[in-house]
């Protein structure tokens, strides 16, 4: 009965610290996980199945992620090109990759292959019509290196 | 003295206001995980795109159909050529290597594929493969996969070029 019932107990004061140090150590776990690329994918593209597609390590190598929805819609960092602001967008895509690549190898050509890795993230039910017309257009500015996604399991 | 003592037990008594703190983090604890989507895990299949070259024969070889005795038309070739037609819904109509189509459908071009890939004068510089424009994106990665996992001169074969055949091209 001496508890703080009444006026003359004692003051509750929990010890906050260590829920505190839970807490902080919760926000350093999401702030380490919290994943920037996923910003340059369009999370909502149905990607299609295939069992040999193995995730490859691009680290260090210069991408350029290209999403392509099911009408031929092309999403660059959450940006739409249609038609053929498509074209324009991949050669301006080009001139930024050149410049890359001529910082990291000053004896590049400007005819040269580009060594950039043309990450290709197509909606599954993407007619071939559509998704060529991307391919052609990287190839058009010298784009060889392309890696093609999928899932290699089915979503549960 | 007295004072000095009262200064010491001050000292000893400071305690922080941890309750401001912990909202603030509850906060941002809150923000974090709202926000946290966990990056999809995908595959990439890894390509050389080279634009298509036309189709020539090698030197000295002979001419297709010139020799009634040889049924296997691709050695001849330095480009061996898929093609995949579509059904109006996009999903694989029939696999054609060379002129001639692939029974099985996928398990077919895998068999004819290593069969083609696997003779000692096979030769091929280019793989081209002729898709039909309506064939959807999860169509044609089924025949990717499985031409990727074949091998010319023992390695992968990655390197590839894509036609378009029109609608209708071929019935």
């Amino acid at each position: 009965m001496s508890g703080s019932v009444g006026g003359g107990g004692e003051k509750a004061e929990p010890n906050l610290t260590p829920i505190l140090d839970m807490v902080f150590q919760l926000i350093t776990f999401f702030m380490l996980v919290i994943n920037f690329k996923s910003a340059s994918m369009d999370l909502d593209l149905k990607l299609p199945v295939l069992g040999s597609a193995q995730p490859v390590e691009t680290k260090g190598r210069d991408l350029l992620i290209l999403n392509i929805t099911e009408d031929g819609t092309l999403k660059i960092l959450g940006q739409e090109f249609r038609d053929k602001a498509i074209e324009s967008q991949l050669h301006t895509q080009a001139v930024a990759s050149r410049e890359v690549a001529k910082k990291e190898n000053r004896d590049m050509k400007d005819d040269d292959d580009l060594p950039s890795l043309v990450v290709i993230r197509a909606d599954k039910s993407t007619p071939f019509v559509l998704l060529n017309r991307v391919i052609r257009g990287c190839q058009e500015n010298g784009y060889r290196n392309f890696a093609l996604k999928a899932k290699n399991k089915p979503e549960e | 003295m007295s004072h000095r003592r009262k200064k010491k037990r001050h000292m000893s008594d400071v305690e922080l206001n941890l309750a401001a703190m912990l909202d603030m983090a509850f906060q941002l604890l809150c923000f974090f995980i709202l926000t946290f989507k966990p990056a999809p895990v995908e595959g990439d299949i890894i390509l050389k795109l080279p634009p298509p070259m036309p189709t020539t024969m090698q030197p000295g070889a002979k001419p297709l159909g010139g020799d009634e005795s040889d049924t296997s038309p691709v050695i001849a070739l330095e480009t061996l050529t898929i093609s995949v037609l579509s059904t109006p819904s996009g999903s694989i109509k029939a696999i054609m290597v060379g002129d001639a189509e692939v029974p099985g459908a996928l398990a077919g071009l895998d068999f004819k594929l290593k069969k083609v890939l696997g003779e000692s004068n096979a030769g091929f510089k280019q793989v081209l493969i002729q898709v039909d424009s309506r064939l959807h994106y999860d169509s044609l990665m089924q025949i990717i996969g499985v031409c990727n996992v074949q091998k010319i001169d023992g390695e992968r074969l990655s390197k590839l070029s894509f036609v378009e055949l029109p609608m209708g091209a071929v019935n």
